[in-house]
């Protein structure tokens, strides 16, 4: 093991008392673990991370493709909206000539949903089933795509299997929850957050073992730890293990976490598109939905293969409805906040929404607001 | 000579229940037990059970090992409280200990009677008989010949409550120690309550302590490391160019582990699994790195014995 990785410090009683109970000093937003990369997988020339679109972004808004009052998504109107995504972000005009500058009938191709907020919010299945059709369209047989997620008891309430043919596999990492048989032992980041005894996040067997290409699937919420949660952090979060460790007290080490992982191999490589499921969200107590009064309906979908630059667009959108709304910045680190997060001005956690720009620092893409570029069609 | 004596023990059965419950036993595969004196004379006239007299109150009670799921008053810690026995077998050694285990809970008394080769008797009900059985025959089909426990740091133990409860702490994190009279310059670090390096003070919050001398002795030169559950202890024995890993679910009575990964220290080809209740499981994603072992259990009910050899 490398000196300096994942050393604990030696420390007193009172840093110990501090560090167990309550440390903002101690434990300050930018401090940056020491993290242990162990991967097999060399880097690849060309990541789909940020891929070939870098600081791109196209946002399809279609007022009918959700009713609020059902949830109720119409499904030819998603269709509408990803053709029209896909064609905007590759400038083709054909739907097939868009989706194989990702896919070819080779690939075997993962679908990482996002079903933390499950049932209410996640990946919708109307928006996942028009995804396995282009890939059914691209020749890629349906037993060759694998829709995932970590935990299975949160993967069964969405009714994925009724929009997708039955060859089409719907995987979880984690049948029993907490079991490590569905993660690879050979690519992990180590990390000793908090003294914690097992310091390993191990990366998902399928994303290592089994997939060529990644789409990623993840909604548009607000997050208690992170601040947002898009593609980074479903991408990160969702692929590895073990990773509700970096969160103690109010400190949650996502600034630095979410980057690292999404940015270990071959996860960079193999994530090659993003298709942000923003038909609704979550705007305050996120990533889960248990309260109504938060949920929001931007009804788009945002499409793009950098995910710094999505995850900022995606940053202005929560900051947008939370400032209609009367609530504070998601960039508001201060004590004050930290309360019940049934107050929209309260949250358990010292959010840590700088993990977006963080990870443009590790070449993930690109967060300058002026270099990115935003396309907004309404359909 | 003690300490291979002890490696050799296996825990008996403790029954108070008279003669008549014979069947029971017979049912369960028990053939020896352990009774009180008062017993004893009825017990002799039973044929197939072979009746031992024994005194509990001459053992050291023990607490069941389980799993108790509060948080640590300390800290927002998701780290469950463990009741291990572990610490009580270093300070003691030459000690005989006594449990009083019901149900599948019995089993686990002896898992860890076995896994740290401590001289027990272990008294359960009815429904203990046939889990605590299964696990003696387990414990008696292990090869026990020669080996001694490895320990990368010493301790030194005054005997207080204190360091009692530091060693607890130390073994629930499975780092391992032995106790020493007097620095070993054959171990790694020396831990003594009340020196310099270990204030009295400090020691007064175990855990704190026990972060301490994983801080000093560093992840990177630990004999063992455990990934995967919260609820799982180990200890290494060795041999020359043999390494035995004992593990222990000590939630195993409620829920088993599903998978766990391992890594030792050293260069070990050759491995052989016995799991208690999976006899035909095998070891997974086996590596042998520079100077480290690793191994995935496909799941680990209760106790696990991993032999590993040069």
């Amino acid at each position: 093991m490398p000196a300096g990785c994942c050393k604990l410090k030696r420390v007193d009683r009172r840093t110990f008392v501090t560090l167990a109970a309550a440390a903002p000093l101690a434990a300050s937003p930018i401090d940056v673990p020491a993290y242990r990369v162990v991967t097999p997988y060399a880097k690849s020339q060309n990541p789909g991370m940020p891929g070939p679109y870098p600081g791109r972004a196209v946002r399809v808004h279609a007022e009918k493709s959700i009713d609020p009052g059902t949830g109720k998504v119409d499904l030819g109107t998603v269709r509408q909206m990803l053709s029209a995504g896909m064609r905007a972000l590759t400038g083709d005009a054909r739907d097939e000539d868009a989706w194989a500058r990702f896919l070819t009938p080779k690939d075997v191709v993962g679908i990482k949903v996002n079903c933390s907020g499950a049932p209410r919010i996640r990946s919708s299945p109307e928006v996942v089933g028009a995804i396995v059709e282009r890939v059914l369209a691209v020749g890629v047989p349906a037993e060759n795509i694998w829709i995932y997620e970590r935990f299975q008891n949160q993967l069964v309430t969405v009714p994925y299997r009724d929009f997708v043919p039955q060859a089409v596999h719907i995987h979880a990492a984690e049948a029993d929850r907490g079991s490590v048989l569905g993660y690879d032992p050979k690519v992990y980041v180590e990390a000793n957050f908090f003294g914690e005894e097992d310091t390993r996040s191990n990366l998902m067997r399928i994303v290592s073992q089994t997939l060529t290409k990644i789409i990623n699937v993840p909604n548009m919420k607000e997050h208690q730890a992170s601040g947002v949660t898009g593609c980074l952090k479903n991408i990160a979060y969702g692929d590895f293990s073990n990773v509700a460790r970096s969160h103690r007290n109010e400190k949650t080490n996502t600034y630095s976490f979410i980057g690292t992982l999404a940015s270990v191999e071959p996860v960079r490589s193999k994530v090659v598109l993003g298709v942000m499921d923003g038909l609704a969200g979550v705007w305050h107590a996120g990533p889960f939905s248990n309260n109504a009064r938060f949920r929001f309906y931007p009804k788009e979908l945002m499409i793009g293969t950098d995910p710094v630059a999505m995850d900022h667009q995606l940053i202005e959108i929560i900051e947008a409805k939370r400032k209609a709304e009367g609530a504070i910045s998601i960039f508001n680190q201060s004590r004050e906040i930290l309360g019940d997060n049934r107050d929209p001005n309260k949250n358990a956690y010292i959010r840590e929404a700088g993990h977006v720009e963080y990870a443009s620092k590790l070449g993930l893409g690109v967060y300058d607001a002026a270099k990115i570029q935003v396309k907004r069609i309404e359909l | 000579m003690i300490l291979l004596a002890l490696a050799a023990a296996i825990p008996g059965i403790f029954w108070d229940a008279p003669p008549d419950t014979a069947p029971a036993l017979k049912e369960a595969g028990i053939r020896r037990i352990l009774v009180p004196a008062g017993q004893a004379a009825g017990w002799k006239q039973v044929e197939g059970i072979a009746a031992e007299v024994a005194d509990p109150a001459k053992a050291v009670k023990l607490r069941t090992p389980a799993v108790n799921y509060r948080f640590e008053q300390a800290s927002a810690s998701r780290v469950p409280w463990i009741d291990c026995n572990g610490w009580r077998f270093l300070r003691q050694p030459d000690s005989r200990y006594f449990y009083d285990a019901t149900g599948a809970l019995a089993a686990m008394a002896a898992a860890e009677a076995l896994a740290w080769g401590a001289d027990a008797m272990i008294k359960t009900d009815p429904a203990g008989l046939k889990p605590l059985a299964e696990m003696l025959t387990f414990g008696e089909g292990l090869e026990r010949a020669g080996m001694q426990p490895l320990a990368d740091f010493g301790f030194i133990d005054d005997g207080s409550s204190i360091a009692g409860e530091v060693m607890n702490l130390l073994v629930r994190h499975s780092l391992l120690f032995r106790v020493v009279r007097r620095p070993d310059p054959n171990l790694k670090l020396t831990v003594q309550p009340g020196s310099k390096n270990y204030p009295l003070e400090q020691a007064k919050n175990p855990g704190a302590m026990a972060q301490m001398v994983r801080a000093d002795l560093t992840d990177g030169r630990r004999s063992l490391r455990i990934y995967g559950s919260a609820v799982v202890v180990g200890r290494l024995e060795t041999a020359a160019g043999r390494l035995r890993v004992h593990l222990i679910n000590y939630d195993g009575a409620a829920r088993k582990v599903s998978g766990l990964r391992v890594r030792v220290s050293g260069e070990f080809p050759k491995h052989r699994l016995a799991l208690a209740g999976l006899p035909d499981a095998e070891l997974m994603d086996y590596e042998v790195l520079t100077g480290a072992t690793e191994f995935t259990l496909p799941e680990l009910r209760t106790y696990a014995v991993v032999d590993l050899q040069k």
